[in-house]
Order: C-alpha cells, then sequence, then structure tokens
C-alpha cells in the first residue's frame, strides 16, 4: 500500500512538473534576476555609470533639492512622485504626469488621451538634472516578466502563472514524498553516470533550496491571493475594494482631493520627512508623493523604507500640503493577519535583504532554476530509454526534447539578446524599450523555432554556446558602449555596476562549460557507441544517454544511439 | 551586517555540513578509502560537530541581523554551504577533512573575536 503510494506520488510530481515546467522555467529565471533589479536597470542606463556613487546630503536635504526642482520642471502638474536616495540609489528620481495643455499633440478625436509621464534622475549635489538615460523597461522587464508575462492581458498572464505555481506546489510536496533518500542521498551528487547524475543534480538542487523553493512558491502565490481569492475580503468590506486595499498596502496611492484651483505656497519637504523619519524611529524615507502641488488641497504621502524587518508592509504618513499638518498615519501596529501578509509578501520580493542575503536570495533562485531545468532533461532522458533498444521515438518525446531546448537554451540567449540590443540600439531611437523587447522575444523565437525543429545535441550546443559567448562578452560591450567598465567599477568600487559584469561572465562561463561538456561527452560516447554498436541494448544500459539525443537520427540508426556518424 | 558575521555563519555552517558528511558511511569512504568506516564513537563526534556547527552558524545569522531576517538569512546560508559541500565530496572528497578543519578554524576565530568585540 505504501508503495502504492509513493507511485502515484512519483507519477503527480512527473506529470505535474513537466506540464508547466517550461513557464515555471521562465518565472524562476526571470524572478530570479528581479533580485538585482535596480542593478539591471542602472547597467542598462549607461548615462549613469558616471553619477554621483553617494551623497553627503541628509534626505531631509535631498527632499528640499527636489522640491526645487520640481517646481521649475514640473509647473502644473498634478501630481509629483519623489524617490529621495537611499542605500541602494544615490541619486533623486521623480516622475509626473504630463498636464494636458502642455502636451503636444491633441489626442485625435475619439481616442481616450493616454496619460504621458515624464521623469528625471536628479543628482541631489547640484539638484540639476543628469543626462536624461536612454529609455529602456531594465530590469523591470524581467520583473514584470515572471508575473505578467508579455503580449497578452495582465490579468490573463496572473491567472496562468498562478495555475503553475500551483503546480509547482503540488511538484515540490510531491517530490517529498517521492524522495525516499532525503537525507540519506543529502550530499549525494555522483558525476558521469547518466541518468543517475541529471536525478542527483535535480535532488541536490531541489533539497539544499528546500525551504526557499516552499518559501518563493507559497508567498508567490500570496502575492497575488486577492486576485485568485477575492471573496474573503470582498465580503468583509462589502464590495469596498479601495478601503480594503488601502489597509492592506499601507504606503499605496490614495485616491486625492479634487483640486480647489485656490493656488497656495506648498510647504518645504524637508520637515516633514525629518518629521516621518523621526517618528519611524529614524528608519529611512522611501518615496514622497505631492499631490496638487501648489493648490489648497495639496497633500503630501511620506512612505517608508523599512530596512529592519521582513515585512514589506511599509509605514507612510499623509500630511496637509499647505499646512504641514499631519492628517493620518497608516501601516504601523498592523494586526496579525496584515502582519503575516507583509512578512509573506515581503520574503517573497526580498526589499529587506541587505546585499550579503540579497545573494543569497539570487543563488537560491539560481539552484531553482537548475533544478526545473534539471526535472526538465530528466523526464527527457528516462523516457528515451524506452527507445533505446532501436523504437521509433515518440512524439512526447520529440516536443519535450524541443521544448526543452527553446526553454533552457533559448531563454538565457534571449535575455543575452536583450543587453545586447540595449546597447546597440542607438540611444536617441524613438520607441526604444519596446524594440528592445522585441529583439528578446525575436531571439528568443528563432531558438525556439530552432529548438523544435531540430532538439539534437548538436542544437543544444549552439545555442548554449551562443548564449555563453554574448553573456560572458557584455563586460566587454558595457565599455564600448558608453558604460563604465571593470577596470573602472572594481577600483571605484562600484558594486553595483561591477556586480553585474562580474556575474554575467560567471554565467556566460557556466553556459560555455555546458556546450564545452556536451561536445566532450559526444567525442568520448562515438567509440564507446562503435565498441557495442553489437549489442545494442547493453550499449544502452552502459551508456544512457545524457542531455538530448536527435530523435530522428536516432530512429534512422537504432543502433548507435549516441547519433553520431561513425 | 558585519563580515565577521557572514563569516562566522559560512564557516560554521560548511564545517558543520563537511562534518555531517563524513559520519555518512558513503562520504566517509569516498574520503578515506573503500571499505573503511568510522568508529562509532568518531561518528557520534562527527555528528555532534556537526549539530554544533549549525547552531553556531544559526546564532552568528541571529546576531548579524535580528531574529526575523536571521532566520532567513541562515537558511540561505545552509543552502549555499550545502551545495559547496555537494561539490566538495563528489569532486575532492580527499579535501574533506581539511576543509572540516579550515572551517572551523576560521569559525572558531571569528567567533571569539565577534565575541570580544561585542
Amino acid at each position: 500500500m505504501k508503495e502504492g503510494f509513493r507511485q502515484s506520488m512519483a507519477w503527480l510530481h512527473t506529470w505535474s512538473g513537466l506540464l508547466v515546467g517550461w513557464i515555471l522555467f521562465l518565472i524562476f529565471a526571470a524572478g530570479t534576476s528581479a533580485y538585482f533589479r535596480e542593478e539591471i536597470s542602472l547597467w542598462m542606463k549607461p548615462e549613469l555609470h558616471q553619477a554621483p556613487q553617494a551623497t553627503s546630503l541628509s534626505q531631509a536635504q535631498a527632499a528640499d533639492v527636489a522640491q526645487q526642482f520640481m517646481q521649475t520642471h514640473a509647473q502644473g502638474s498634478n501630481r509629483w512622485t519623489i524617490t529621495l536616495p537611499g542605500e541602494r540609489e544615490p541619486v533623486i528620481s521623480a516622475f509626473w504626469p504630463v498636464p494636458q495643455a502642455q502636451q503636444a499633440t491633441p489626442a485625435p478625436a475619439g481616442e481616450r488621451r493616454r496619460q504621458r509621464f515624464e521623469n528625471a534622475t536628479i543628482d541631489p549635489a547640484t539638484g540639476e538634472r543628469i543626462a536624461a538615460p536612454r529609455q529602456t523597461r531594465g530590469g523591470d522587464f524581467f520583473y514584470r516578466l515572471h508575473f505578467d508575462l508579455h503580449y497578452m492581458p495582465a490579468l490573463w498572464a496572473r491567472w496562468i502563472v498562478g495555475f503553475c505555481a500551483m503546480f509547482m506546489l503540488v511538484a515540490i510536496v510531491s517530490g517529498i514524498v517521492t524522495h525516499k533518500r532525503i537525507f540519506k542521498d543529502f550530499f549525494t551528487f555522483r558525476p558521469k553516470k547518466g541518468q543517475r547524475s541529471w536525478l542527483d543534480a535535480h535532488n541536490a538542487t531541489a533539497v539544499l533550496a528546500l525551504p526557499y523553493h516552499l518559501m518563493i512558491t507559497y508567498t508567490g502565490l500570496v502575492t497575488l491571493m486577492f486576485m485568485y481569492m477575492p471573496w474573503g475580503p470582498q465580503l468583509a468590506y462589502k464590495g469596498d475594494q479601495q478601503a480594503f486595499f488601502s489597509e492592506v498596502f499601507p504606503n499605496g496611492s490614495r485616491a486625492s482631493l479634487k483640486p480647489s484651483g485656490t493656488p497656495a505656497p506648498l510647504v518645504p519637504l524637508s520637515g516633514l520627512v525629518k518629521q516621518a523619519s523621526d517618528a519611524w524611529d529614524g528608519q529611512p524615507v522611501l518615496r514622497v508623493t505631492v499631490s496638487n502641488p501648489g493648490d489648497a488641497n495639496a497633500t503630501i504621502a511620506v512612505s517608508q523604507d523599512n530596512t529592519r524587518g521582513v515585512s514589506s508592509k511599509q509605514a507612510s504618513m499623509l500630511f496637509n500640503g499647505t499646512t504641514g499638518e499631519l492628517l493620518e498615519r497608516r501601516g504601523e501596529a498592523l494586526a496579525p493577519a496584515a502582519e503575516t501578509h507583509g512578512v509573506l509578501y515581503g520574503l517573497h520580493i526580498g526589499r529587506f535583504a541587505n546585499p550579503f542575503v540579497r545573494w543569497l536570495f539570487f543563488l537560491s533562485g539560481l539552484a531553482g532554476t537548475v533544478m526545473v531545468a534539471t526535472g526538465l532533461l530528466l523526464w527527457a532522458v528516462k523516457e528515451r530509454q524506452k527507445f533505446a533498444k532501436g523504437g521509433r521515438i515518440g512524439f512526447g518525446l520529440r516536443l519535450v526534447d524541443g521544448l526543452n531546448v527553446a526553454a533552457v537554451a533559448g531563454l538565457p540567449l534571449a535575455m543575452a539578446v536583450f543587453f545586447w540590443a540595449n546597447r546597440l540600439i542607438p540611444a536617441s531611437t524613438a520607441e526604444r524599450s519596446p524594440l528592445e523587447i522585441t529583439c528578446f522575444f525575436a531571439a528568443w523565437g528563432v531558438a525556439a523555432v530552432a529548438g523544435i525543429a531540430w532538439p539534437a545535441r548538436r542544437m543544444w550546443q549552439i545555442q548554449l554556446a551562443i548564449g555563453g559567448l554574448l553573456f560572458a562578452l557584455l563586460p566587454v560591450l558595457n565599455p564600448l558602449t558608453g558604460g563604465a567598465g571593470l577596470w573602472t567599477t572594481i577600483p571605484q568600487a562600484r558594486w553595483a555596476i561591477a556586480g553585474f559584469d562580474l556575474t554575467v561572465l560567471l554565467l556566460g562561463l557556466a553556459l560555455l562549460a555546458c556546450a564545452w561538456w556536451i561536445g566532450k561527452r559526444k567525442a568520448a560516447r562515438q567509440p564507446a557507441a562503435r565498441a557495442t554498436a553489437a549489442a545494442p541494448s547493453r550499449s544502452a544500459n552502459a551508456s544512457p544517454p545524457a542531455a538530448t539525443e536527435p530523435g530522428l537520427v536516432t530512429a534512422r540508426n537504432p543502433l548507435n544511439p549516441s547519433g553520431a556518424t561513425p | 551586517m558585519s563580515p565577521l558575521h557572514i563569516t562566522l555563519a559560512l564557516s560554521s555552517c560548511v564545517a558543520a555540513f563537511a562534518s555531517l558528511g563524513l559520519a555518512m558511511d558513503r562520504h566517509y569512504e569516498d574520503s578515506y578509502g573503500r571499505g573503511k568506516e568510522p568508529a562509532a564513537r568518531t561518528r557520534q563526534a562527527f555528528r555532534l560537530i556537526g549539530t554544533a556547527g549549525l547552531l553556531l552558524s544559526l546564532w552568528a545569522c541571529v546576531a548579524a541581523v535580528g531574529a526575523s531576517q536571521g532566520w532567513v538569512f541562515w537558511f540561505g546560508v545552509m543552502t549555499v554551504s550545502a551545495l559547496a559541500v555537494v561539490l566538495l565530496l563528489s569532486y575532492a572528497p580527499r579535501r574533506t577533512m581539511r576543509v572540516l578543519q579550515g572551517g572551523a578554524a576560521l569559525a572558531l576565530a571569528s567567533g571569539a573575536w565577534a565575541a570580544l568585540a561585542r
């Protein structure tokens, strides 16, 4: 009976993992990169590489600098959103909606005009705008990609991603049940043993990062739980979504008052920033949002940059914009349920993490990505054994092989292309950031079609090698296209930029090593395949096929399972 | 979070996992030759060192960033250290004892320093 249960769990693990595996690979890879979203964005804006590294101004002083800038540059706009300099960003960034009257072209008749935003990066020392960086989505693209996907409404995408995450949770739990020897095989990795090695690698990356996998999958569902299961709040708040969300996300945007039309000067922001930070026991301020600046009905929201706990709940305060009177405090002394939600949410996004912990998260995320990849490959390796004696390769296996190439080799390649496109598309090109994204999907599309059409060992090698080269050469491309190269960033200890270069270099080398390793295995197996050609069944047992086999070649030449021409 | 705490957390965790690995027959054989088996007391000592190392690592994590973030930190440290020990036991099993000793020495030194600096 026990064996029966375990077998059914193994079946569940296999299929729940395989069905959504390729999307999970995308979610894991893109989500892992999102831990360094700010750093990726910075790298992708080489104009900012020369920007000041640290500011000696306090946040309150920086707030006044920002206020002055906005008063001259954002005249007439009804909302300023200002992010103050903090630990990870030494500059002020701000954005504001451009008033209708100032927009150059009138909206075409019958069409609702899309609100246009302008943004600026401000040097706190000079109060001047830093050369407007190129238009790019930067690291936000991968961040959005990991739950909004692309080319489809965000709502659909979130349902798809949630569905996959649910399957992932099933796969994790059934995987734990299936794995009989979690502790006995805790440290076991047996290289060069075909299927055994793939299983060991899958187990090691799964078991050793298990707390992370469980946490990230579960909390991932929590981040979108109010979309998946809205009924509780709907009932409790009698349909008043606004009231509910303002309690769940205390630093979210507020409904602002209508402007009165009576002009009134804005209070200096510095006092409010200082007051808020003091009230929060010295915690820094993240963002200042001014609604209706210059109007009698102005309000100013100041939100906290929570650096101490794990929770994502960041307190905020609302002030009257003309008198500076404190109107409201939010997000302090939370109810247990809200606190729990904040901690789970906070664990997922990892904003609290200092650089070292952030690296641990990143490495665990990479382990998860490798776990998904090895799981996918393992299915193909196992399935192939059924055909090793000379049967015709089935459609299912061919499809899985193709999709494996498309995801596991194609996605890194496309990510590298995205970074290259960022540097090679001229900075002044109109509609630049959609173009970068098009390059990403075009590269991925080509890789996927090629992979599905010809899912051979050679194809793995080609795609991994191209992806690896593109990644490994990014540190060379960076200084050539206006960025700060490693020889300036390392001596100056600018780790945000140097870290990106070093990480992609290592990733590139790892991909190249995989490509080289595939080639080596092929070369090593060529004579072996010839020697055992007389006993095909033995040859299949002696060297179980590794990553991929060219399906068609094997079918044509069943005596030579390596697919190499003798 | 100081580099001292990071060193302590990582070194004690690596030493602990290396020790726990050596307490297992398969890895002991890999490290000391086929057919070798740790004596019952040695095995117990390995397990004791392993447990102590993990606890020390947890202490370092909590001391570094406080209780709530400390647990997250500790799980991350364990994941990375365990992956490193897996590679060690598979590709350089004979060095395991040396890594265990080196890690323990580093952990004791940084632990003493951290205790004195408080």
